[in-house]
């Protein structure tokens, strides 16, 4: 009950400020009659009418696929050189200057070079955002398994842990909250490369709907694609947050005590 | 005749600094006898943590040899445990309680249920029955050394290594787990070495204060301490002999006499 009452309290909070702006928009905008600033009503209801589930399939799914199937390959990617990498001084020597210089590049410049190697369909995208979500995750998992701490280490050895428990016990755990930063950070640039990527040559996709609506001076459908790109970015974001917070209750109920 | 669990030998330990070659440790040598509680104390970095390393085969010295059961040391030996001064970073703070003191069991060939038999025997030998599932945050400082010796335990050890174990607790808690590690030693009487930078804590517990002094350290003094047992906090600090002997240590550790 109490919990209940807490994250309503948090919820009321947080709500106010995005309640007022919305009210303040729907109202100063309601006799709107210029073309770029249509009224708030009117794009609620192309939302409904576009997303609800109008053009869901065409645009918003193949978006969402590029996205998780990239990501996916750069979770797997990264987290297994990250470690091998972290766990090496001398690999890190070699590696880190070149993965410094490339994670240097903003990624959405990369993705005409993409459109060379790869052509413009789906493969494209998938790479693009596989190459940009790599670097943070890469660079906040060699950190993570680097920074273990030394006295863990050599409590593990003391009691004669082998190799592989130390690495699989000691430092991927330990590892885990720097990780899942890297995971966070290279989602958002994930979700933002998945955009860029159908803003050039694609028909399908939220970016390209929303590109192709406002080069069509189709005002309403450009606001609508703008707002579900919003509330799909927060969403996902909350997922993230939510499957962290449940597993690394260790790491949050440590730094809340602290 | 009484054996020698841990046989230094003559050990020295030199570091490369770019300012040359420090000289830590000159030729240590001194015989553990079996199930004898020896303190090692000395002045700051004088290097009891580097021979407390070498004992747990985390590090290996420039000359000399440390024997155990026998083998001459490389890498941790094999029925040896260890307590450090740092319990926030030597628990793992992503297990429970019950996993943390289950972990060094794994490579040891017994069942489940023994494995939880023996975490419980370890939490109630250091008075923290039923606190299994907690994890260690959520513990105390006091209670997580208590953890940390009850991990120690659970390994059955023949040799129990600790470093500054009770130097970040407070004064109070400190004693409770002094008289813990008496408890502990006479219940099962593993011998066990101990760094520390108390020296009445040292004279408190131990059989055996050995004094290391000098640049680089050699054994200054062993001071044997022939306080009767069980000990208390009370009564044998209050032992003019007890004086007597930190005295002693007390001005070898200060280079006094």
């Amino acid at each position: 009950m109490r919990r209940i009452g807490r994250w309503l309290l948090a919820v009321l909070i947080g709500g106010w400020l995005p309640v007022l702006l919305i009210t303040w928009w729907w109202n100063a905008s309601a006799d709107s009659t210029d073309p770029f600033f249509p009224p708030l009503h009117a794009i609620w209801e192309q939302f409904q009418y576009n997303w609800i589930w109008q053009f869901w399939g065409i645009h918003v799914m193949p978006t969402l696929q590029n996205l998780i199937v990239g990501f996916l390959i750069a979770v797997v990617i990264a987290i297994p050189l990250g470690v091998v990498v972290g766990s090496s001084r001398t690999t890190a020597t070699y590696v880190e200057p070149v993965v410094d210089f490339i994670r240097s590049i903003p990624p959405v410049a990369l993705v005409p070079i993409f459109i060379l190697l790869l052509g413009l369909d789906s493969s494209m995208r998938i790479a693009s955002i596989t190459f940009a979500a790599s670097f943070p995750i890469l660079l906040n998992t060699i950190e993570g398994v680097r920074a273990t701490n030394v006295v863990l280490l050599d409590t593990a050895m003391v009691f004669r842990l082998t190799r592989n428990q130390i690495l699989w016990r000691v430092r991927l755990p330990n590892a885990m909250p720097t990780v899942f930063a890297g995971l966070q950070v290279g989602f958002q640039i994930a979700f933002i490369v998945a955009i860029a990527s159908e803003i050039l040559g694609s028909g399908f996709g939220l970016g390209a709907f929303t590109l192709i609506a406002t080069d069509s001076f189709m005002i309403l459908d450009a606001w609508t694609g703008v707002m579900l790109l919003g509330i799909l970015g927060y969403v996902l974001n909350l997922v993230f947050d939510v499957v962290e917070r449940i597993s690394l209750r260790w790491y949050f109920g440590q730094r809340k005590l602290v | 005749m009484t054996t020698a669990a841990i046989s230094i030998r003559d050990v020295r330990m030199d570091y490369p600094t770019p300012d040359g070659v420090k000289h830590v440790l000159g030729g240590i040598s001194y015989d553990v006898t079996e199930g004898h509680y020896v303190s090692i104390v000395g002045p700051s970095g004088v290097g009891k943590t580097t021979l407390l390393r070498l004992l747990t085969g985390l590090a290996q010295p420039t000359a000399g040899e440390i024997i155990v059961a026998g083998k001459r040391l490389s890498g941790a030996p094999e029925g040896l445990a260890v307590v450090l001064q740092d319990y926030t970073r030597s628990l793992m703070p992503w297990l429970t309680v019950e996993r943390n003191i289950a972990l060094p069991l794994r490579n040891e060939k017994i069942s489940k249920a023994n494995v939880r038999q023996r975490v419980k025997e370890s939490l109630t030998e250091v008075g923290l029955e039923g606190s299994e599932r907690a994890y260690p945050w959520q513990l105390s400082g006091g209670m997580q050394q208590r953890v940390s010796i009850a991990r120690a335990l659970a390994v059955r050890p023949r040799i129990l290594v600790m470093d500054e174990p009770f130097a970040s607790v407070d004064a109070q808690t400190r004693f409770d787990l002094e008289d813990l590690v008496l408890k502990v030693r006479a219940d099962f009487g593993i011998t066990t070495l101990m760094v520390t930078h108390d020296i009445d804590e040292a004279t408190y517990l131990s059989d055996d204060v050995v004094v290391l002094y000098g640049k680089p350290a050699t054994v200054s003094d062993i001071v044997s301490i022939d306080l009767a047992f069980p000990r208390s906090q009370v009564e044998t600090r209050n032992d003019h002999r007890f004086a007597q002997m930190r005295t002693r240590i007390y001005e070898k550790v200060r280079g006094l006499s």
